[in-house]
């Protein structure tokens, strides 16, 4: 081979050695630059991302607040109407807490049975003042219609396809059931009856004892635990009244916290 | 030749390649799962019109891309390499880079082409 060959062909070799090296640095370059390019996106995106979760998570908890209050306001004027003190409600709220935890329910639902216990005497609304209000005891007629605040309640609030309204109808159509099957208004008896009527009842009752009304004093605690031993699997589900008397100075507490003021 | 036309999807552009007028129109959003099988049959529509395409046939191509992922970034900067190979063929093209005035990427993605395609003849169209 002459030098003048060799010459030539280093020569067409060093010219595709360049132009594939500009190739090469071309598309090193562009890489770089789609690259940066696409991290600037990725980070204005996923900043937008996060301002959008949180203003989502603002509005989760802006609807949770917002139901707690009216699905506790509806509580309170239920009592406000019967002359019983609005700490009722609260303290039901945190007794049927107390019981759903130590039954064992998911922590969500004992927190849902707190919202939607207050409601159990949302029927009441619904009762005329002249036998609602009546100072005394109910004649059979009155006791008749106030016992149709049960099923009023659960008529109000069945038709709800909110799950903690549901859960409410359901409390106020059982919460007067009893465990013996003599309640109302269907005589439910035993788990027939659901666990959060079952739980509202005893609650309820728990806190109706102890506080006085127009027309009763306040129970001493002796009397009310005596009774509830002698209703234990009567009027109450007998888990229930251990679970009240085992954890009794829980119970206590918060009926002492939340005392009515006189 | 045909004209091409593709209607847009969710990950996808529409694209409204008139054969007659020379208005290519690709507009909307592009990250679709396999880009490269997206846009085969598109780039290969663009190398055979600027065959078959008189030299002083005006050419107008209308990019108004909302959004685009890397790889078809990656597509749009292999697009813009046959452009300007054309232009360098003596096509005569006119390429508007369209986009909306709050959408910084795009404005940037168009300077971006503009500083690497200095032959051909870009303009950022802002809409109204």
């Amino acid at each position: 081979m002459s030098d003048d060959k060799l010459l030539d062909d280093l020569s067409t070799l060093k010219e595709s050695f360049i132009s594939t090296i500009d190739k090469l640095t071309k598309d090193l370059k562009r890489s770089q630059k789609i690259m940066d390019r696409s991290d600037r996106q990725q980070r204005k995106e996923y900043d937008e991302l996060q301002v959008q979760f949180e203003e989502v998570e603002k509005l989760q908890k802006e609807i949770e607040e917002t139901q707690r209050e009216v699905v506790f306001t509806m509580g309170s004027i239920a009592e406000s109407r019967s002359k019983e003190t609005g700490n009722h409600v609260r303290r039901v709220a945190e007794y049927t807490y107390l019981f759903a935890k130590y039954i064992g329910l998911p922590a969500k639902e004992c927190e849902m049975l707190k919202q939607a216990s207050p409601m159990h005497d949302i029927g009441k609304v619904a009762i005329p003042d002249a036998v609602l209000n009546k100072p005394g005891r109910f004649n059979e007629e009155e006791r008749k219609i106030m016992d149709t605040h049960a099923q009023l309640g659960y008529d109000m609030l069945q038709s709800s396809t909110r799950p903690l309204l549901k859960m409410a109808a359901t409390v106020a159509y059982e919460h007067h059931e009893k465990w013996n099957g003599k309640g109302y208004p269907n005589q439910l008896a035993g788990e027939e009856i659901h666990i959060y009527g079952r739980i509202t009842a005893l609650a309820d009752v728990f806190d109706a004892l102890g506080s006085a009304r127009v027309y009763k004093p306040a129970w001493d605690d002796e009397r009310i635990f005596k009774m509830f031993k002698e209703e234990r699997g009567e009027h109450f589900d007998p888990q229930l009244i251990d679970i009240f008397f085992d954890n009794l100075d829980e119970f206590l507490v918060i009926r002492d916290t939340m005392k009515d003021i006189a | 030749m045909e004209n091409l036309k593709i209607e847009a999807t969710k990950y996808t552009p529409e694209i409204d390649f008139d054969v007659v007028n020379g208005a290519l129109n690709i507009t909307g959003k592009s990250y679709p799962e396999n880009t490269f099988e997206y846009y085969k049959p598109i780039v290969e529509w663009i190398k055979e019109y600027m065959t078959v395409i008189d030299n002083d046939r005006k050419i107008t191509v209308n990019l108004d891309l909302e959004y685009l992922n890397s790889s078809s970034l990656k597509a749009y900067f292999d697009l813009f390499d046959i452009l300007e190979a054309s232009h360098n063929n003596g096509k005569n093209i006119l390429i508007n880079w369209i986009f909306d005035e709050e959408n910084d990427i795009a404005e940037e993605t168009g300077e971006d082409f503009i500083e690497d395609f200095t032959s051909l003849n870009i303009k950022l169209v802002v809409k109204d």
